[in-house]
């Protein structure tokens, strides 16, 4: 199995605003093969949105080396790296994923406008059939459920058919029950599609319901 | 989805903001259309009026009032010069062509203008365009007449005086040519036509003074009968109304008057003045004959020349240093107005800041981010702009009605002026300008920190 995702020795550090100087992350080694799925996680405030960041090149490490299928992104320029992310990582957030003046369809299909991918917003309409949200294409997402928004962002996270997704507590800002679909829906589309999927949570549940949990203390 | 689209939702996010900034661009820009339109429109208009007019003739006085009040019949009449002087004009080798007008009365406000067949027969507004008639024929018009009439105006103004004085006046015969074989003839300018109505054998009835006002007492000796109907010349000739001098002199008060300038008694008594004219337009045979001749009238004691052309760019002249005052407030309601683009689009920032991350985590690079902030202003200037360029335009056009009734001519409202690509120049200049620092700031966003869900 090649591998999608692969961490060595990377370190991050942050200096406060006291002026101390915070190591958040220190990690020795971390791989996801293709098509695997892993949670992620660790005690509030361990690092685990600055880890989704680094992989995603949002962040850059102070040192080690960051490989996202077969290319390290942080050897690459700024706007090079922003043109990767658009292709290979797709990203979703806890909550207030959308662009409020956008339709569920927009906000999916802006999510193709950054990469060199385009599948056409055949497949925007097409996923957000699959997400159950057909009949909600037109709609802002203010008039969305938060549980609706949060498929309308996993569609987008997906429109570009990335390697990777990323997911930051997608379920956090749902209920039990509306987590449980949400979650359902990511886990049946990255199985389907074979993207690697790293998901962080601090929900029992959902960490019960994953075969790979990482620790984040434990790569250290 | 594109770039565009993005900036347009943007500005509909706050749209009261970018209604109200956007407005205000158009309010400095159609400002300052119509400030240039206008005043390049009138003074084009007022130097277009002058070209038949070389030299006009008059009182002594404000050379710029002669000029207006015999080009553009605005203003009052400065006085008259003596007809005897214009007799000397016309006979002058250098002059080509001599029309006398006088001018004291008015019909409904339209300045009637007392003149000979020589303005219908051989004055030209510009090269080549002759007063045309539309309808009916030019006035009668005879030296004869003329003569009598000034004679028996002298007579009248005579037999008052004597009145003044107290003496008995036993009332002289009246000279050959009586009122009733002159004939009260009249051809009236286009305008003049339609907003009266008069056609042609109808009579008027002239009211006193160049002005109408509620004192004015109507002449009721003499109508005039209309003869004929001038095709639009656009100028001020359209909205006069023109008679025959020898039935001007015949309205009671139109009496000689004494010369404007002392003249010496035995110079009087030797050749008595056969009557008086308001100004003298002339045509000159060669233009080299144009200065020795206004310094040749000018040294004179009783009359005066100007050349309208010199004393309408005089005029235009002052009137710019006003112009330049309104352009330059035109400006500062622009610059206003870049400040506020600005600070409307940075007080949306910190709503925005979230977005911007969000874009950016989809793969939009910060140059991006930096575009769709900058196209949002100069997206609000140019729009604005271009509103403010038709309401320029639109401001003239609904100035037209009120020049119109003033001066006779109208400004053409709907011509694009080169000038209006500059302006938008200067808007895309202004939005970038005024756009440059909230895309600093949205280029800048930290984007790990606004992906928090804290923030
Ligand atoms: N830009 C920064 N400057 C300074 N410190 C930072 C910065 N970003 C993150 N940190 C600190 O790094 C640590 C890790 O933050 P991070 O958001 O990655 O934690 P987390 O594991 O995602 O927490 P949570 O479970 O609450 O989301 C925190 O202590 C945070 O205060
Ligand atoms: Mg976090």
């Amino acid at each position: 199995m090649s591998e999608v995702l692969s961490l060595r020795n990377v370190s991050k550090t942050f200096r406060e605003a006291d002026g101390n100087l915070l190591e958040v992350i220190s990690l020795r080694q971390f791989e996801l093969g293709a098509g695997e799925q892993a949670v992620l996680v660790g005690e509030s405030g361990s690092g685990k949105s600055t880890l989704l960041n680094l992989i995603a090149g949002i962040l850059l490490p102070d040192k080690g080396e960051i490989m996202v299928n077969g290319t390290n992104p942080t050897k690459l320029s700024e706007a090079a790296r922003d043109r990767f992310r658009a292709a290979n990582i797709g990203y979703v957030f806890q909550s207030f994923n959308l662009l409020q003046g956008f339709t569920a369809l927009e906000n999916v299909l802006l999510g193709q406008m950054f990469g060199s991918a385009n599948g056409g917003a055949d497949r925007a309409v097409q996923l957000l059939k699959s997400v159950g949200l057909g009949h909600r294409l037109q709609h802002k997402p203010r008039a969305l459920s938060v549980g609706e928004q949060q498929r309308v962002a996993i569609a987008r996270a997906l429109v570009n058919a990335p390697p990777l997704v990323l997911a930051d507590e997608p379920t956090g800002s749902l209920d039990a029950r509306n987590g449980v679909a949400v979650l359902d829906l990511l886990r049946r589309i990255c199985t389907e599609g074979k993207h690697t999927l790293l998901l962080v949570t601090h929900d029992p549940q959902v960490m019960k319901s994953f075969e790979k949990v990482v620790r984040l203390e434990d790569l250290r | 989805m594109n770039l565009m689209k993005i900036v347009m939702k943007n500005m509909r996010q706050r749209a009261l903001a970018t209604w109200l900034t956007g407005t205000s661009v158009a309010l400095g820009v159609a400002l300052a259309v119509a400030i240039v339109l206008i005043k390049q429109g009138v003074q084009q208009r007022f130097e277009q009026g002058t070209l038949g007019y070389e030299m006009v003739v008059g009182a002594k006085g404000s050379p710029l009032q002669l000029v207006l009040n015999t080009v553009y019949n605005l203003d009052i009449s400065p006085g008259n010069i003596s007809w005897k002087l214009f007799e000397q004009l016309r006979a002058d080798q250098r002059v080509k062509l001599a029309v006398p007008f006088s001018v004291g009365d008015n019909f409904h406000g339209f300045r009637i203008v007392g003149t000979t067949d020589v303005f219908f027969k051989d004055f030209e507004f510009e090269p080549g365009r002759k007063p045309e008639l539309a309808a009916g024929r030019i006035f009668t018009f005879t030296e004869a007449a003329l003569k009598s009439a000034f004679q028996e105006a002298e007579q009248r103004a005579k037999e008052r005086e004597a009145k003044e004085r107290g003496e008995e006046v036993k009332s002289a015969p009246m000279p050959e040519g009586t009122p009733a074989n002159r004939p009260f003839e009249a051809v009236i300018g286009s305008t003049v036509a339609r907003e009266t109505g008069l056609q042609i054998g109808q009579t008027f009835i002239a009211a006193h003074g160049v002005q109408p006002s509620a004192e004015a007492k109507e002449h009721t000796e003499n109508p005039w009968t209309v003869v004929g109907i001038l095709a639009p010349t656009h100028t001020a000739a359209d909205r006069a109304v023109y008679i025959n001098l020898d039935s001007f002199y015949h309205i009671e008060g139109h009496e000689i008057r004494g010369p404007t300038a002392p003249v010496k008694a035995e110079e009087k008594d030797n050749d008595p003045d056969p009557g008086q004219v308001s100004s003298i337009v002339l045509k000159l045979r060669s233009p080299i004959h144009a200065f020795p001749l206004y310094r040749e009238i000018n040294d004179r004691q009783d009359a005066m020349a100007a050349f309208p052309a010199a004393e309408i760019r005089k005029l235009f002249d002052i009137v710019g240093n006003i112009d330049r005052l309104l352009f330059a407030q035109a400006i500062l309601v622009l610059i206003v107005a870049g400040v506020a683009i600005a600070v409307s689009i940075y007080n949306s920032m910190s709503e925005r800041r979230r977005e911007i991350a969000i874009l950016r985590a989809l793969g939009a690079r910060r140059a991006t981010i930096f575009s769709i902030v900058l196209l949002e202003a100069t997206t609000i200037c140019v729009v604005g702009a271009a509103a403010g360029l038709l309401g320029g335009h639109l401001v003239v056009a609904a100035a037209n009605g009120a020049l119109y009734r003033a001066s006779g001519f109208v400004i053409p409202a709907f011509h694009i002026q080169p000038l209006e690509w500059y302006i938008l120049y200067v808007a895309v200049a202004l939005g970038a300008l005024s756009g440059i620092g909230p895309a600093w700031g949205a280029y800048r966003t930290d984007v790990a920190k606004n992906l928090a869900p804290s923030s």
